[in-house]
């Protein structure tokens, strides 16, 4: 897949990889992935399980080599810091303790002012004194961040960040990651694709090690999503989810709720003189009608389905 | 906070050095008193068989002290070594370290040298207790012998360690990296079955400390010295070299 090209006088991209490829043992992991991170975006790679997000991560901050290809980074390998999916650090070193020595492995000079305000940033501060090793999934998640933050980086990579935690942790960590939002690079690999849809600028979707699209989200969910109706109904509506299917129109009708169908249709005009009739003729109780939100999940089955 | 206050705070916090002291002291206290009355312990299990034994001599309770230290105080030592080498797991720590440091010897170096540094400050421990009670119950031993023969066994110590850093970058876990390392270590003295060899190998720096207590000229021990200087060099950068390449 060819990268879309930086705009003239756009700062070229802080990660470019070309024809990326990692083979297992005979297992293709990533093949011919073009990747391009533009600087200062937040970009999401998602796919499924297995698809190679991590994989592509883990080439990225140097931690396996790639089978062919090449990577190019538009920043020192010390400016680039990676938060795993789950965060491990020797458990009897204190939050403090570890954004610390996060700090001292870039090569940052001590500071315990700046080590206090990562921790008051990701909410740590007053678990600042205690070992890590009490703590919650949540918690080490925070203190992955704030051990990646401590040091300073241009380019943060985020292997599954919000995976694991509840949703009050994963509005915390969605809500840190919009905060650095334009003074460092995000790249985040996550299959949360609601997630995704709310802090990313720009998406790469990988299945099966290949780029199947990449580029800005909201071209992806504008250009890439057949267009669709919610049509709120009072129940039973069996019959008309028959009348519907069996319509030339409808590409797909599916059940969004108790009272509500998602109908995706092959094309917008053919919907808007054809919908109405034929809930009307199905004896539908319609409550509602309206153009269904683009979301990137059925963008996301769409590409990959 | 740095890499080498980190694998202090390891050996503080995981209590290792407490294992690492206790067992050197133990069998230098113990080395010695069972020295002086093996004839009597053994005496009280053999009944009517009459049991002789040569008079102990300062260099028996040394004996007794190498003998046993040198098995269970070394897979002591190899355990906590494995415990500080191992540190490509778990992965999501060795994450942690990997994707922020540019050369791995910046991690090996620290875990290295101050396992090594607490192994031959519990050795130390353990022989001046060794010492003092040999004294005390057996007889004078020579200063300048003893002091020697504690430098090329904290020589053969590292050495080990070494070892040690070598199996952890063969295999991941300290459970596996321990018994290859002390396979290995078994190993070295059979390679004294070549004549030629015999006399070179690390593990004859472990008979310095008795060797030279007993009047064996320091000589002896130049070419096992240098033999295990260069080894543990070797062995460090082979294990550099390994983990370098290692993908998480």
């Amino acid at each position: 897949m060819t990268p879309p090209a930086p705009a003239a006088g756009d700062a070229p991209p802080l990660v470019t990889t070309r024809g990326l490829g990692k083979v297992y043992g005979g297992v293709v992991a990533l093949a011919d992935v073009d990747l391009v991170v533009p600087r200062g975006s937040v970009y999401g790679v998602v796919g499924p399980n297995g698809a190679g997000k991590t994989t592509l991560l883990s080439i990225l901050v140097g931690l396996k080599q790639p089978t062919s290809g090449s990577v190019t980074l538009g920043v020192a390998r010390e400016r680039i810091a990676l938060v795993p999916d789950t965060p491990s650090f020797e458990p009897w070193l204190t939050a403090r303790e570890v954004v610390a020595l996060a700090r001292s492995l870039v090569a940052l000079a001590p500071s315990a002012e700046a080590v206090d305000a990562t921790l008051r940033r990701t909410g740590l501060a007053d678990a600042a004194d205690r070992a890590n090793g009490g703590f919650s999934r949540g918690m080490l998640q925070r203190l992955g961040l704030a051990a990646a933050m401590a040091g300073e980086p241009t380019l943060l990579v985020l292997d599954e960040p919000a995976a694991a935690l509840d949703p009050a942790g994963r509005r915390d960590v969605l809500d840190l990651v919009s905060d650095l939002r334009g003074g460092t690079t995000i790249l985040f690999s996550s299959h949360i694709l609601v997630d995704v849809q709310q802090v990313c600028d720009t998406i790469g979707i990988l299945r099966d090690g290949r780029l199947l699209f990449q580029g800005a989200t909201r071209d992806l969910l504008a250009g890439k999503a057949a267009p669709a109706f919610t049509v709120r109904l009072r129940p039973p509506f069996d019959g008309v989810v028959d009348a519907l299917e069996a319509a030339p129109w409808v590409h797909l009708v599916e059940r969004a709720g108790l009272d509500r169908l998602r109908v995706t249709v092959a094309s917008t005009d053919a919907a808007e003189t054809e919908l109405v009739r034929t809930l009307a003729d199905a004896g539908a109780r319609v409550v509602g009608i309206a153009p269904a939100e683009v979301d990137l999940e059925h963008v996301f089955l769409e590409l990959t389905g | 906070m740095n890499l080498w206050r980190l694998e202090w705070f390891r050996l503080l916090r995981t209590r290792s050095w407490i294992a690492l002291a206790a067992v050197f002291l133990f069998f230098g206290l113990l080395g010695p008193i069972s020295a002086r009355y093996m004839e009597q312990i053994l005496q009280r299990f053999a009944g009517e068989v009459s049991v002789t034994l040569p008079p102990p001599t300062p260099a028996t309770g040394l004996e007794q002290y190498l003998g046993n230290v040198m098995q269970i105080g070394l897979l002591v030592v190899l355990a906590v070594a494995a415990g500080a080498l191992a540190f490509d797991q778990p992965v999501e720590r060795a994450a942690f370290y990997r994707s922020r440091v540019r050369r791995v010897w910046t991690l090996l170096a620290p875990r290295y040298v101050v396992v090594t540094l607490a192994t031959v400050a519990a050795f130390v421990l353990g022989t001046l207790g060794a010492w003092y009670e040999t004294v005390v119950l057996l007889g004078k031993l020579p200063v300048g012998a003893m002091l020697l023969g504690m430098l090329l066994t904290s020589l053969y110590l590292a050495f080990a360690v070494a070892v040690t850093a070598a199996a952890a970058s063969v295999v991941r876990t300290p459970l596996a990296i321990v018994p290859i390392a002390a396979g290995l270590l078994i190993a070295v003295p059979l390679l004294g079955l070549i004549g030629p060899l015999r006399d070179w190998l690390p593990s004859v720096l472990l008979g310095s400390l008795v060797g030279l207590a007993v009047g064996v000229p320091p000589v002896e021990y130049v070419r096992p010295a240098l033999l295990t200087l260069a080894a543990t060099a070797v062995l460090l950068w082979l294990a550099a070299a390994r983990l370098g390449r290692r993908e998480l």
